[in-house]
């Protein structure tokens, strides 16, 4: 996964010159080879060929500023990265922050309405490969509307495709920055939990029956990151269902959950079932919601990541605060 | 068999449905997520304004899909009605001899391949239909020629195989894959190219008038095989004509719109009260009605959650069961 992000932050391809570029290469050059440069460039300006995260080829504008979001993650990075003006539309599932409510919505991830997605006017389209469907943007390049997609797998892949948009969108600086601070909070957990023993964690998706996180999603990279071991991790699908026999025999020191409507209930119901009640983690009172923010891609991702690290390691963290 | 109405009775019930047809095609293409006024319809389907955004929503978004629903219906229907005349059999529907589960195994075995950001694509879906086809007509085979009973046995022991197939294929694929195949299981209209509109129409119309042309030794061959034998039909070849074209029907329709239920168990069932079991004016009536009955469906599908949508399979579905059992009551009553 790492390999595949990595070759796509190399092979990003070449494209007409950012404006910083031709600031420099207008010191060393005559004037009459840059008017004809100037030229050459204003001609190709409004769009480019490029490949997507994804492996499509996009027919990308040079200032993308009509965008319509259709993945929650990525309506939450732009105004993240304060594009949130650049924004006419995402999906009903946008949800954060509160103005993303107020937009336009086009309908549901998978099915987004091609019709309101026309009527608003894109001049591109962003989604993910995990949240939508390899049809829609064959559909939409149909209508004669880009789309650009991200993948992220990992904390890394995150933080990258975050750094993809910024240099899609044209806002490399801003976006530059706010990856800056990402970085140094994902080395500053880092460094909180570096040497310390790794518990092993159970994150639990659902638990009639338990399904949980396997090593294709990227909870058990956060997991990982946060200083801890998912027990699911040498499960090579996305959402596996395990077995309680299984979970006993790993016996996980903590147990996980996204903190969603499914688990209304309460963390006491798992005192009372048969085979939950018996695992140490249990027993111990070791359970903890952590926020939902875990299973999106976006830079909220990194708060959840310092969560989980202050669940697994308190006392690492208090040193920290008081050396 | 049922008094058939006179030639021209026909001739108008038939021009009726063409009628209710076109008009329910526009109120179509008028409706959706997007309000447009009836005049910005027309001029953009007209094209009057080429790019304008009413011309990309109502010829590149509206129109081929409710053309594509029109081609659907209405193959799905008339393979409804060959099936059930074939096999002898009121239950029969498109997808009783496993060719819609044979499909969905093909579009489903190439997502899982494909991996990341494939497209279930059509082409699997219809090699898988074709291979079912075959294999259902090897095992139906008896004595050198189709038994409608073996034929049933073996289309549905096939189907529910097909079936076990797509659940444990299901389990290997991603969570946010299985989520689109659900979409293509339950049957949906959304994923429109030209090129499927292109290849699709003729195959299907002349799919249907071939089978039409069969009709009146279908009409034959309910009295009976041995009456049809005597009757001077050759029941073999005419068996064999119907099950690969009323097949072809339905791996067509499958193919790019995954397998709407209901429909061809339906239509022909509604035909057969409008019309009697000639299949001279069944076959025609039945194509008419499942255009009309999926164009409804997938405008309901378009518009009922908009901006969201419903996948039409759910809409037919929904809707197939309530009309099947007001019809048993109605006709057994």
């Amino acid at each position: 996964m790492r390999d595949s992000s990595l070759k796509n932050r190399n092979g990003f391809p070449v494209t007409s010159g950012t404006g910083s570029e031709c600031r420099q290469i207008a010191e060393r050059i005559p004037l009459g080879v840059l008017i004809l440069a100037l030229l050459l460039s204003a001609s190709a300006t409004s769009a480019r060929v490029v490949t997507d995260q994804t492996g499509r080829r996009v027919n990308l504008p040079d200032h993308p500023h009509r965008l319509v979001s259709i993945a929650p993650s990525i309506t939450e990075t732009l105004y993240e990265l304060g594009l949130g003006d650049r924004l006419v539309g995402d999906t009903d599932y946008c949800d954060y922050p509160p103005q993303a409510r107020a937009l336009p919505h086009v309908g549901a991830m998978l099915n987004p309405n091609l019709e309101k997605i026309v009527a608003l006017k894109p001049d591109l389209v962003l989604g993910t490969d995990e949240a939508n469907r390899r049809e829609t943007a064959d559909q939409l390049e149909r209508l004669g509307i880009p789309l650009y997609g991200v993948t992220a797998h990992t904390v890394e892949g995150t933080i990258q495709s975050v750094e993809d948009l910024g240099r899609v969108l044209d806002w490399e600086q801003p976006t530059q920055k706010l990856v800056a601070s990402l970085r140094v909070r994902v080395e500053g957990i880092e460094k909180q939990v570096q040497g310390q023993s790794r518990p092993k964690v159970l994150f639990v998706v659902w638990y009639r029956p338990l399904i949980t996180a396997g090593s294709q999603t990227f909870i058990s990279n956060v997991i990982q990151r946060a200083g801890g071991v998912s027990i699911s991790d040498d499960l090579n699908s996305e959402w596996p269902h395990m077995g309680l026999e299984e979970v006993l025999n790993r016996a996980p020191d903590v147990i996980l959950f996204p903190q969603t409507d499914a688990f209304a209930p309460g963390i006491d119901e798992f005192q009372k079932l048969p085979g939950w009640r018996d695992l140490a983690a249990v027993r111990n009172h070791h359970l903890y919601f952590i926020a939902e923010t875990i299973m999106r891609p976006s830079p909220r991702l990194i708060e959840a990541l310092e969560e989980l690290a202050n669940i697994l390691h308190p006392m690492a963290k208090q040193q920290g605060e008081h050396p | 068999m049922t008094l058939s109405p006179t030639r021209r009775n026909v001739l108008l019930l038939l021009l009726a449905l063409a009628a209710a047809l076109i008009l329910i095609d526009f109120c179509a293409l008028a409706l959706g997520g997007v309000h447009l006024s009836l005049g910005e319809v027309w001029s953009g389907l007209l094209s009057r304004h080429p790019g304008s955004e009413a011309s990309v929503i109502v010829r590149d978004i509206r129109l081929p899909r409710i053309l594509l629903a029109m081609l659907v219906g209405a193959a799905l229907a008339v393979s409804g009605t060959g099936l059930q005349a074939l096999l002898r059999n009121p239950l029969a529907d498109p997808y009783v001899l496993g060719i819609s589960s044979g499909s969905a195994l093909g579009a489903i075995v190439a997502l899982w391949i494909g991996g990341r950001m494939a497209s279930a694509t059509p082409l699997t879906a219809f090699v898988g239909a074709v291979l079912t086809m075959s294999w259902v007509y090897l095992l139906g085979r008896r004595a050198g020629r189709l038994s409608s009973y073996t034929l049933l046995l073996a289309g549905v022991v096939t189907a529910s195989f097909l079936s076990a197939m797509i659940l444990f294929v299901l389990t290997l694929l991603s969570t946010r894959d299985v989520r689109g195949t659900a979409f293509w299981l339950m049957g949906d209209l959304s994923v429109v190219t030209d090129v499927q509109i292109r290849f699709l129409s003729p195959a299907i119309i002349i799919a249907i008038l071939v089978l039409y042309a069969f009709s009146k030794d279908l009409n034959v061959l309910l009295l009976g095989e041995g009456e049809a034998a005597h009757l001077g039909v050759n029941v073999g070849r005419v068996e064999t004509a119907v099950y690969l074209l009323a097949s072809l029907l339905t791996g067509l329709a499958v193919s790019v719109s995954g397998a709407i239920g209901y429909l061809g168990l339906l239509v022909p069932h509604l035909g057969r009260m409008l019309v009697g079991n000639d299949h001279r004016t069944l076959i025609p009536t039945a194509a008419f009605g499942g255009a009309i009955m999926l164009v409804l469906s997938d405008t309901l599908a378009r518009t009922v959650v908009s901006p969201a949508e419903l996948p039409v399979g759910a809409v037919t579905a929904v809707a197939g069961a309530p009309v099947f059992i007001y019809l048993l009551r109605r006709t057994s009553g």
